[in-house]
């Protein structure tokens, strides 16, 4: 009896000895796989929430859990862009964040380390619909993400296409905006509809960290007005902002294609500077706030076709780069002043020995009104570095 | 035979003495990199921006003549620092005046002067460079300049201008001429304008350099814009003095101007306010961390830094002291006040970009000593800025990584 007191005892106090030895041994935590952003209407693995709508969001219409086609599952998700610029913004696009509304104001989001890829599904109504692109992360404030990359500008087709964004060796230790998608009204000017599904990131050992781009050439900032091809955001008005009209689907005689930018410079001094002037920048509003400069190393010039109304309007300088900020262009590069001619001429910026390899500044025109007292209208197609 | 060795050693000491260094020059090195050479030794640039004008005063102030000697209290705080040069954009026209500023701060504190002049870019209506008559005031003013220094041992080398290349665009004192007007594309009349002047800053440095062989000739130029022409149009100035603002980096400057203007660099005017006009408060913070870093990048870019393009010699900070009168230089009674209002803009300085229309560069708080009404040695007390604390340790310990604990 004492020896089975005495037993029962030993192993008594041993059982929290092996107990604990057991925790001390090493525990082999599977890291997830897959993180899932949205894969159907009500699933339990969905996370973040497409509350973040930007731009004219008077344009959007959202359907969480629409039957027609979806990839998997049971729904995807619809969204049907107006393009009728409600705000005035003249683009639009949805946040998916956590908690919800969340931007950068309070302390949220995921740590999603390990994961090296998002992929996602989509398609278009029609086909031939502009993304102008897709974003992990990059919300800003008090409690910024710790990456923002992006893919874009997305043509969708009319089936699904399943696209990915490139995660490996980012940081992506705090992400409040899981996911998000923009476009702009120039991209789609008779709006877009558009199906996503199969939202997720995952952990994929094959990815490997991207180098910087070298973008290959030619590389537009402007072909036709819904187009991919094109690049930079005409959103810097500068000077007097409200002397300007910006049209960037004329169909008043594109010099190539079907439409042209058409530029309308009234000259009445409406904020009082005397001049005005409009940037294309990379992405929309950014004056050297956000890391995004495009590698153009591979542009010797950039080229563009002007032609005046009347002829003999005076721009007093097309310029490429020269933003500077937080992060500014590496190098800039000006003409004028131009006169330009009642026809389409092409003008050349050259950029030999210039440094191109980052430019969020893309293209910029400026004029005064001293120099154009009654105005000046304009316009300007097939503008690319090559 | 006693002549003949006579005028044989004669010969070769008159050859050395034909032959001896300037005493200050530009040296090219085998690395295609330029050094300042002044008394035989590599020197460093780390100058100031010198305009002592008292609250209330103006740049019409003649503080020359000022009996307190405000040089003397700033040599000494300037010294301390370890600024060894200051720059002068224009001199005064009593000579022994301005001599007496020069030795006092080279006697006494080893401070270097670089005298600079105008050429004309202030007089109005405009500054006719394309006008003969024009051009012989200028050069005459300019001459007498180095005529009247150039034996001054704390003198360091001219500079001619400041940002004069903007009046070539019409941006800024415009000007033209008959021959110019004819010409109907206005690119060609910039390009002839470019020509005009630059052609004439040449001059003016060949004919600096017949009379003074000892001080370098720099050329003030507001950024890179008109040196592709001052390329073909003036290859005999020695230095670009430039007036940058370009926030935490100068860029790809040092590169650049290799690329289209193969001359050593002075960072003539740079630096940062310090007076957040978002916040609507002084941030001395803010100065400091541009400054700091415009500094390393200067340093990056000294000759035989294998990381720089070897093709700076320096800068001049804008500037020594506060001055109280820019933001309304037309309005007395807001001289004796620092003006929080701002008159330009500049995204590069992006603490304060989002204050009103843009508007963050306060012309009045660039000093890295501000000035206090309290009066002290007869002038207004100075009282420096964490910016001159912070350069100071910069050149005890020029350090140029970037240090990992961000201070703003």
């Amino acid at each position: 009896m004492k020896k089975l007191f005495l037993t029962m005892a030993a192993l008594f106090f041993m059982m929290p000895v092996c107990a604990s030895a057991e925790g001390q041994a090493p525990v082999v935590v599977e890291k997830p796989k897959e993180f899932v952003v949205y894969v159907d209407k009500n699933s339990r693995d969905n996370h973040y929430i497409p509350s973040g709508w930007m731009g004219d969001t008077g344009d959007i219409k959202m359907a969480d859990q629409c039957a027609e086609n979806p990839h998997g599952g049971a729904t995807a998700i619809k969204f049907v862009y107006s393009a009728k610029r409600s705000q005035g913004q003249g683009w639009v696009g949805v946040f998916w964040q956590n908690p919800p509304n969340n931007w950068g104001n309070k302390k949220g989001g995921f740590d999603l380390t390990g994961m090296t890829k998002l992929t996602f599904w989509a398609r278009g109504a029609k086909g031939g619909e502009v993304i102008q692109k897709f974003m992990v992360g990059g919300i800003k404030g008090m409690y910024p993400d710790s990456a923002e990359i992006e893919l874009g500008p997305v043509e969708l087709t009319d089936t699904w296409q399943q696209y990915t964004i490139n995660l490996a060796g980012k940081d992506l230790s705090t992400i409040s905006g899981g996911f998000s998608w923009t476009t702009t009204a120039d991209l789609n000017p008779e709006g877009a509809t558009f199906y996503l599904d199969d939202i997720k990131f995952e952990a994929d050992p094959a990815m490997k960290p991207e180098g910087k781009k070298r973008e290959s050439m030619p590389f537009y900032i402007y072909a036709d007005r819904s187009t991919s091809k094109n690049h930079f955001i005409p959103s810097g008005y500068m000077g007097d902002y409200g002397d300007i009209k910006y049209e960037g689907s004329s169909k008043d005689n594109p010099y190539l294609g079907d439409t042209c930018i058409k530029i309308n410079y009234s000259g009445k001094r409406v904020q009082g500077a005397g001049w005005a002037g409009i940037f294309w920048q990379n992405p929309a509003n950014n004056w050297g706030n956000v890391d995004a400069g495009y590698d153009l190393s591979k542009a010797t010039k950039v080229t563009f076709w002007a032609r005046g109304e009347k002829g003999g309007e005076r721009i007093e300088e097309f310029k490429v780069g020269g933003l500077m900020g937080e992060f500014s262009d590496s190098d800039n590069a000006t003409i004028g002043p131009v006169i330009l001619n009642k026809d389409w001429t092409q003008y050349t910026i050259d950029l030999k020995g210039k440094d191109m390899s980052y430019i969020f500044g893309g293209f910029c025109w400026s004029a005064n009104s001293d120099n154009n007292p009654e105005g000046a209208t304009f316009y300007l197609d097939e503008i690319k570095y090559e | 035979m006693l002549a003949a060795c006579s005028l044989f050693f004669l010969t070769i000491i008159l050859g050395a003495a034909s032959r001896a260094k300037p005493t200050v020059f530009i040296k090219k090195l085998k690395n295609k990199h330029y050094q300042l050479i002044v008394e035989r030794k590599p020197y460093i640039v780390k100058g100031v921006c010198y305009s002592p004008i008292p609250i209330g005063g103006n740049h019409e102030y003649d503080w020359w003549s000022d009996t307190s000697k405000p040089w003397m209290i700033d040599g000494k705080m300037m010294q301390a620092m370890g600024v060894n040069t200051i720059r002068l954009y224009q001199t005064h026209e009593n000579t022994e005046e301005v001599k007496t500023v020069i030795r006092d701060l080279y006697q006494n504190f080893g401070i270097r002067t670089i005298l600079g002049d105008w050429l004309g870019f202030w007089e109005y209506p405009c500054p006719f460079y394309g006008d003969k008559r024009f051009q012989d005031k200028v050069k005459a003013s300019v001459l007498d300049m180095v005529k009247n220094y150039k034996d001054e041992p704390g003198v360091l080398f001219w500079i001619l201008g400041n940002e004069n290349n903007y009046s070539c665009l019409g941006a800024v004192n415009p000007w033209s001429s008959d021959e110019i007007d004819k010409e109907p594309d206005p690119q060609k009349q910039k390009a002839m304008k470019s020509e005009v002047y630059y052609s004439f800053i040449n001059e003016l440095s060949r004919e600096i350099h017949k009379i003074d062989p000892n001080h370098p000739v720099a050329m003030g130029n507001g950024e890179l814009i008109g040196l592709d022409a001052a390329n073909k149009y003036c290859q005999d100035v020695d230095i670009v003095a430039c007036i940058i603002y370009r926030g935490k980096t100068f860029g790809n400057l040092f590169r650049s101007l290799r690329m289209t203007f193969d001359k050593p660099i002075l960072l003539a005017e740079f630096g940062a306010d310090a007076y957040d006009a978002y916040l609507k408060k002084e941030d001395q913070n803010m100065q400091a961390f541009f400054l700091e870093s415009q500094w390393r990048q200067i340093y990056e870019n000294l000759a035989n830094n294998k990381e720089g393009e070897g093709n700076c010699i320096g800068g001049t900070m804008f500037e020594w002291s506060d001055e109280w009168w820019k933001h309304a230089p037309d309005n007395p009674d807001s001289w004796k006040a620092q003006d929080t209002e701002s008159n330009w803009t500049n995204g590069s300085y992006y603490f304060d970009i989002k204050a009103e229309s843009n508007k963050n560069m306060n012309e009045e708080w660039f000093g890295l000593v501000a000035l206090s009404q309290e009066q002290e040695f007869g002038m207004n007390k100075r009282i420096p800025r964490k910016a001159y604390y912070v350069v100071r340790e910069f050149w005890k310990n020029p350090t140029l990584e970037v240090k990992k604990k961000v201070k703003k």
